[in-house]
């Protein structure tokens, strides 16, 4: 199946959705944070000055690919950045019975004479959402509030 | 009529058409479309799909409404409206949107086209360094923490009390930009973390700020611009479209994530997880109802602030008051919002989502200035084709719980509408034409070309027609500042 996204231009007319595949969970989350990334700027055109670990803990898939997106939209606005790369891995504790992202964002401060900025990321919805198991991989659909 | 729907859809009248509640399983109300056959004929299916979604909600009451600048959205359509009963109904953030108080703000001038077009070039770079647009972008407005609880609660009356504004702003905005029932206690540190930094700015996508002229020709309804302040005789009005930032945005994923959770307790079940719910009276609704006003706050002092800026820039262009220029605020409408209203006798609440309040005249909650004539009503078109100033209708209070359209709606993806024109070679044509554009973002600034969005003079003559509102003036662009 192999990581990719590809944004779906014949939904959502005035906002952003995307599918995503990747043969494990982490490669699906990192192929998501690039679509949502790509959203925002041409990530060649950021430096990669600034970085940030996000860790994060949920009981299933759906709600840690969701909060880990979430991440990066809060991070955005917060820190003032946008990014130029993600690095995610993703295990499971079954003793805890939890799944745990580990993500690092590296990117650069927010600077509109260097970087080719495109649109504001406001939200993750709820909207076609869907993050399931396929034969070949793992398979997740993301419309994105812009 | 070929329709991007196999429902069945009933005409109306000329201009309103309706989906029987028998069209889907789950439909506690019939679904109705405003448009003309044109319009409908290129609504996408997505507006046929959601606006039955929002019919099958507990408490809804009549019907459920899409105006005719709706397309697809998430959760409602864009351009969606319906009204809960407050005893039994839901309160939703899909109803309201992300951007929470999203809305448009319009000031008159007493300059002309003569007076500003040799000095366009000025205003507009004075106008893009004083607003802060894009991505990222962070305002000169510096709180503490206290202080922005106190944007939250007080809204555009905090910015006045600043001295950000006249008091004069405040009875020309809608609540007088403030909400009551504001209360910072439910917004979470996340949500303040992601707005407390961004009052005075734009954002991006499809906000803006864009320089306006009335032109002589477009005054629909002279004795009602006149009371708006508008006058025509290429005056120049500037109109500021934006919302409540991160804060709102964050306010809406942090309660979309509890009402899922609180649906299950509660034994709702929804057609779009996007229209997460909870009961208006429980401790949920209330809370979100509590944060939503303390975004909806943030964003009209977010708009006042921007208008004190603009007045700033130019007073500095043209060496004179903004008071001696006449830079009195016409409006400002939320188009983003739940809010209680009463309807014959009842309460309900109203959500807005992409659609503007449309009191008519003799309305208790229309400020005094236009109480006899019915409130402004502001639409913001593309940037190529331009806006609409209109004044709401009693027939509006009568039939779309006094609501109307808010803007051109798209008829094109952001990618189609990239693949069709570069925002360089847009921004050059639009300069040829007379329209002064500063984007920070050019691939986002062709995202927003005038052929990606419906032709608005179709929409507005579909609520003219339907009588929710009445035109007053088409507003041309003659400068636009994109995020």
């Amino acid at each position: 199946m192999g990581k990719s996204y590809r944004f779906r231009e014949e939904i959502v007319l005035g906002d952003l959705a995307f599918e995503v595949t990747g043969d494990s969970v982490s490669e699906l989350c990192t192929a998501a944070a690039l679509a949502v990334i790509e959203a925002m700027v041409d990530p060649l055109s950021v430096e990669t000055n600034w970085t940030k670990e996000v860790r994060l803990s949920e009981a299933n898939i759906e709600d840690l690919f969701f909060e880990w997106l979430n991440a990066i939209v809060y991070v955005k606005d917060t820190d003032g950045v946008v990014f130029h790369d993600v690095r995610v891995a993703v295990s499971r504790d079954s003793e805890k019975n939890l799944w745990h992202l580990d993500g690092t964002l590296i990117g650069d401060r927010v600077d509109v004479t260097r970087q080719a900025l495109r649109t504001d990321v406001k939200a993750v919805t709820k909207h076609l959402y869907e993050v399931r198991q396929k034969e070949a991989g793992w398979y997740a659909h993301v419309v994105l509030d812009v | 009529m070929k329709l991007a729907t196999t429902m069945t859809v009933n005409r109306l009248t000329d201009v309103v058409w309706e989906i029987p509640k028998t069209e889907k399983p789950g439909m506690l109300v019939p679904a109705r479309i405003y448009g003309t056959e044109t319009i409908l004929g290129a609504m996408d299916a997505g507006v046929f799909e959601q606006v039955t979604n929002v019919a099958c909600l507990p408490g809804i009451q009549r019907y459920a409404l899409c105006m005719p600048d709706g397309h697809w959205g998430y959760g409602f359509p864009i351009g969606g409206v319906a009204a809960f009963d407050v005893g039994n109904g839901i309160i939703s953030p899909g109803g309201v949107g992300y951007d929470i108080n999203c809305g448009m703000r319009l000031i008159r001038t007493d300059l002309t086209l003569a007076d500003v077009k040799s000095r366009l070039d000025a205003l507009m770079t004075e106008l893009f360094r004083t607003v802060p647009a894009g991505v990222g972008s962070k305002g000169f407005v510096h709180l503490s923490r206290r202080a922005f609880q106190d944007v939250m609660r007080n809204g555009a009356r905090w910015s006045v009390e600043q001295g950000y504004g006249w008091d004069s702003d405040l009875t020309h905005t809608e609540e007088e930009g403030c909400l009551g029932g504001a209360d910072p206690e439910h917004v979470s540190e996340q949500a303040c973390q992601r707005g407390i930094g961004q009052l005075g700015t734009l954002g991006s996508g499809n906000h803006y700020l864009e320089v306006q002229v009335v032109k002589n020709d477009r005054v629909y309804d002279r004795h009602v611009a006149e009371q708006f302040g508008i006058h025509g005789d290429d005056q120049i009005v500037i109109m500021v479209h934006c919302g409540s930032r991160g804060l709102g945005h964050q306010v809406g994923t942090d309660y979309v994530r509890i009402f899922e959770k609180a649906m299950k307790r509660y034994g709702i079940t929804v057609k779009d997880q996007q229209l997460a719910c909870a009961p208006y009276r429980s401790p949920e609704g209330q809370n979100y109802f509590a944060a939503m006003n303390c975004a909806a706050n943030m964003a009209f002092a977010n708009r006042q602030v921007i208008a004190h800026q603009i007045r700033e820039a130019f007073r500095r262009v043209f060496r004179q008051s903004p008071e001696k220029l006449g830079m009195r605020q016409v409006y400002d409408v939320a188009h983003n919002i739940a809010k209680v209203e009463r309807y014959e006798e009842k309460q309900f609440l109203v959500h807005r989502k992409g659609a503007t309040r449309a009191f008519g005249p003799g309305s208790p909650d229309v400020p005094e200035p236009f109480r006899t004539i019915g409130q402004p009503v502001i639409c913001g078109g593309s940037m190529e084709t331009g806006s609409y100033l209109l004044v709401g209708t009693a027939q509006a209070n009568a039939e779309s719980f006094g609501s109307t359209m808010h803007g051109a709606g798209r008829t094109m993806s952001r990618a189609q509408a990239k693949r069709t024109i570069r925002g360089a070679t847009l921004q050059q044509t639009m300069a040829e034409r007379g329209i002064l554009v500063k984007a920070v973002s050019m691939s986002g600034l062709a995202e927003e070309a005038g052929i990606a969005y419906k032709n608005i003079a179709d929409v507005v003559e579909s609520v003219d027609t339907a009588g929710i509102t009445r035109k007053v003036a088409e507003l041309l662009p003659i400068g636009n500042i994109k995020g």
